[in-house]
């Protein structure tokens, strides 16, 4: 049974230039329990996508089309108080850049037991404090360390409160945005262990979003790759890390440098990502793509099926269908 | 040889002047701009009004004078558009008179401070170590003074003030401020790439202060400005209206005093509300001024100029 | 040191005071007696008054300090409350009138809004007093209670009051209100409205605390100005304090009690930049741990 469906869902920001569709068309659709991560660079639209779904749009947003189902009922169609109600009890995240993500005057334990009262205020006190104190030795922080002031917090302490605090609800959905970025690897590595026993134990459905590919593959069960806007390939981690279709997938992979397997020359993908508030009305990949034919400017991709769970969108890629 | 130096001093010119027009047309958007220069020009108007004789009788000298026909205060009239004093001096042209001291008194004292404190704080910023720390420190201590007061102890010692004196030490009072300022500036340029491509050319501290350092400042510099003419026209106004002004001038703040000391605060608003009603007035329009240039140098203050 | 001398009294007084003081001693011992005097409280005589200097600023200290200090807080709270509030209600009709109305009343003249302040409330109405800080009646009655010598005090301190409340509190306002603007835009707030917290809890208790913070600063870099505007208020309203002490006594050519004034009313400024400091270190825990 889906826990998370999107259908056809489109976003996009008014600027002074013009509407910006950040995410346009996308639909995908998540289980209870699993993990599902988008990949993609900097401007694709996966942040945007995470923000929808949680409704925190900032004022110049807009939801234009499209349906988000969780647990069956359209969250695009919920009040302010309602979705108010579903954030964190039910739908938490874990933002990019998370180290102003707590507020330097309050203590820790005081934000993280603030959502506690919030959602459920008949927990008291020492309730509250008991959470707490499981939630960090969860995630691996000291407990004396409870009643400090996120500035006495490491980088990775701090993203490990932040993970703390998202628990602390019980929420069905997590959706962890960039969550290692600013972290090092050695740091990166334990969070990612740590994300990976947290959806053993917890049973929690994860949405991760990353520009590394690598990571995604390490901890997702399905994967969707994105590029300007879009999704272009969607399906199980085997068959996209290992069966890569889409071209910008292919080069996606081939720009990391793997420790395994032959030497091969690491291929950066060239041009730039096209503007989104006027995209082209083909392909978006197009310009940048090696594979790309006339067709390929002049008619928008269709979604093309692999394999039932595995599907991608763009016009050159049926020779590779039935494989 | 001589035609290259003519070039780039050309291009230099019409660089700034560019600049300038940009900067025009973001100002004109902003509403508070408008509305304070459109007060401004008004009071520079009064200003350049009291240079004007007036017609009523040849004899007759507003200020020092007196009208030969009233000597007592005297409500709005034909004659006099707003009334006359306690000696029968015509008010109105009083306050035109007060116009030209404010902007004297205010953009003397400005520019001066403006001039000490960028001077100060780019050499601050830029020094560093010991001169920096020296130079912050006296800073800090002029800071906590309060200038009214001090320059009260100041007309104790000497007697009486005169107007350039008390605009120099206004000036004295107010470097801190803009100093603070510019040597943040200072600051954030010293580690930049053309500061240090300059260093390695060979250039001399004080060349590369003025030449290059300085022109990024400026704008800043000219919006402190701003707010420093009004602090500069309140504080010579407040030592007016104490009655330690200087007693040749007829500053607004010299008005409100006559009206307090002999007693017509009630018995004539016509007297006791237009110079209240110009200084908060002045002060208000510098004040959008400073507001509507903030806007139009807030996002020009990260592109450099670099020269040579 | 001359200008120790009253300039009103005869040569004969004068001569017999200059050798009383020892002025007429070489200039670095007169220095040397200056600083035993200043170190052991001396501060020499009034003229005008004819008492001890260090009588007559004791006497006005108390004064200054609870009209500064009430004006002050009184201010900045205002202005951070009000701040808050125009912020949330940015570009509405609230705002204009909350910034407006800051803008013009910080940018009035002191002096002069005193002066309207008496004019329209005190002579034109009747409802203050014009002048000073007591009702001599009720202090010297020997059956008034304290409450009713308190009440009096307060009825004489609403005008000037609420003159250096209105000069000071739009600047707070203002300085909160973009503080405010900046602080909303920090990655906690959007931490707090994923968390689901209601707009208020938000704004009150995740947003004020932190843009606070710049107003306290600002509070104690304006001490100085503020103190000019004490003086100022003090003088008009005649409220007995050092700041009109000071102006009073340099008309009046009183060289001992003006410089014992000013030396008072700086270490005012400088004890009040350290009770600040002090505060601003408690409310921002950043600087404490």
């Amino acid at each position: 049974m889906a826990l998370l469906v999107a259908e056809n869902l489109s976003v996009g920001y008014q600027t002074q230039n013009g509407y910006l569709r950040a995410v346009e068309g996308v639909s995908f659709s998540l289980d209870a329990g699993k993990s599902l991560g988008f990949v993609g660079e900097s401007g694709c639209g996966k942040t945007t996508l995470g923000m929808a779904v949680m409704r925190l749009m900032p004022s110049n947003g807009l939801i234009r089309e499209g349906r988000i189902l969780f647990d069956g009922e359209d969250l695009l169609k919920k009040t302010d108080e309602e979705m108010r109600q579903i954030r964190w009890q039910e739908i938490a995240m874990i933002f990019q850049a998370a180290m102003n993500a707590l507020n330097p005057v309050h203590r820790v334990i005081d934000q993280i037991t603030e959502a506690i009262h919030t959602h459920t205020p008949s927990h008291n006190k020492d309730e509250a404090y008991e959470q707490v104190r499981a939630l960090f030795k969860f995630v691996g922080l000291p407990e004396d360390r409870m009643r400090d002031y996120p500035h006495q917090y490491s980088g990775g302490m701090k993203q490990r409160a932040i993970i703390a605090m998202a628990l602390a609800c019980k929420p069905k959905l997590i959706i962890a945005d960039e969550p290692t970025t600013a972290l090092d690897v050695i740091v990166q590595d334990q969070i990612l262990e740590e994300t990976k026993s947290l959806q053993r134990e917890f049973g929690v459905s994860i949405i991760y979003i990353s520009h590394d590919i690598s990571v995604v593959a390490d901890i997702c069960h399905d994967i969707g790759v994105m590029y300007a806007g879009q999704l272009v390939e969607y399906g199980a981690r085997e068959e996209v890390f290992d069966n890569p279709v889409h071209p910008y997938t292919k080069a996606l992979l081939s720009s990391y440098p793997t420790l395994t397997g032959e030497k091969s020359k690491l291929m950066p993908i060239p041009g730039e990502a096209p503007n989104l508030i006027n995209p082209p009305f083909g392909c978006r990949f197009s310009d940048r793509c090696t594979e790309a034919r006339v067709s390929c400017r002049s008619n928008p991709p269709m979604w093309l099926e692999i394999t039932p769970t595995h599907k991608v969108l763009c016009h050159q890629c049926r020779k590779h269908c039935g494989e | 040889m001589t035609t290259v130096t003519t070039d780039t001093e050309l291009s230099k010119r019409f660089h700034w002047i560019s600049r300038l027009l940009e900067g025009w047309s973001i100002y004109k958007k902003s509403f508070l701009g408008k509305i304070g220069l459109t007060l401004l020009a008004v009071f520079a108007l009064m200003a350049l009004c009291s240079s004007i004789p007036p017609l009523i009788d040849p004899m007759y000298q507003p200020m020092a004078g007196v009208d030969p026909e009233i000597f007592t205060a005297t409500g709005p009239s034909t004659r006099h558009w707003l009334g006359t004093d306690f000696m029968g001096r015509d008010i109105l042209s009083q306050l035109l008179t007060g116009a030209r001291i404010a902007f004297m008194v205010g953009v003397s004292a400005a520019f001066m401070s403006v001039f000490l404190g960028t001077t100060i704080g780019m050499i601050a910023g830029y020094t560093g170590k010991f001169m920096d720390t020296f130079l912050m420190r006296l800073a800090d201590m002029i800071m906590v003074m309060p200038a009214l007061l001090v320059l009260l102890m100041l007309a104790a010692l000497f007697g009486q003030l005169s107007i350039w004196f008390i605009v120099f030490f206004i000036a004295l009072f107010r470097w801190p401020g803009v100093s603070r300022v510019i040597r943040a500036q200072t600051l954030s340029l010293k580690h930049r790439p053309f500061i240090e491509a300059a260093r390695v050319a060979g250039a001399s501290n004080l060349r590369i202060i003025f030449r290059h350092i300085m022109p990024n400042v400026l704008p800043l510099s000219f919006l402190y400005m701003t707010f420093q003419v009004t602090s500069a026209i309140i504080i010579e106004a407040a030592l007016a209206f104490l009655g330690f002004g200087d007693p040749g001038t007829v500053s607004w703040g010299m008005m409100l005093q006559w009206v307090w000391k002999t007693g017509h605060m009630f018995k004539a608003p016509y007297w006791l509300l237009p110079p209240g009603i110009c200084i908060s007035l002045i002060t208000l329009s510098f004040y959008m001024l400073g507001r509507a240039m903030d806007e139009v140098l807030d996002p020009r203050l990260r592109k450099e100029v670099e020269t040579d | 040191m001359s200008r120790m001398v009253d300039p009103n009294l005869t040569p004969e007084d004068a001569a017999l005071l200059i050798k009383e003081f020892g002025l007429d001693q070489p200039l670095w011992m007169q220095y040397l007696y200056y600083l035993k005097n200043f170190f052991t409280g001396h501060f020499g005589f009034s003229f005008h008054y004819g008492q001890p200097v260090v009588q007559i600023i004791g006497d006005r200290l108390p004064n200054t300090i609870l009209l500064f200090t009430t004006s002050i807080i009184l201010s900045a709270l205002v202005g951070i409350f009000l701040g808050k509030i125009a912020s949330w209600h940015k570009g509405e009709k609230t705002d204009t009138y909350l910034t407006l109305g800051a803008l013009i009343t910080h940018t009035a003249f002191l002096p002069w809004l005193a002066l309207i302040m008496i004019w329209v409330f005190a002579y034109k109405l009747g409802w203050f007093p014009i002048t000073g800080m007591i009702s001599v009646e009720i202090w010297l009655d020997p059956k008034a209670g304290l409450w009713i010598k308190a009440l009096d005090v307060l009825y004489h301190m609403t005008l000037p009051l609420t003159t250096l409340f209105l000069i000071h509190f739009g600047s707070y306002l203002l300085i909160m209100r973009s503080s405010m603007l900046d602080t909303l835009k920090e990655d906690y707030i959007l931490t707090g409205r994923a968390k689901g917290l209601p707009e208020k809890v938000i704004r009150d208790h995740h947003a004020a605390p932190n843009a606070a913070l710049p107003v306290v600063t600002s509070v104690g870099l304006s001490l100085a100005f503020s103190i000019n505007g004490g003086a100022l208020t003090e003088t008009v309203f005649t409220w007995p304090g050092i700041g009109r002490e000071l102006v009073f006594s340099v008309s009046h050519n009183d060289y001992p009690l003006a410089q014992a004034s000013f030396l008072l009313i700086a270490i005012v400024v400088l004890l009040s930049n350290l009770v600040v400091d002090i505060l601003y270190a408690y409310l921002d825990p950043r600087i404490r741990y």
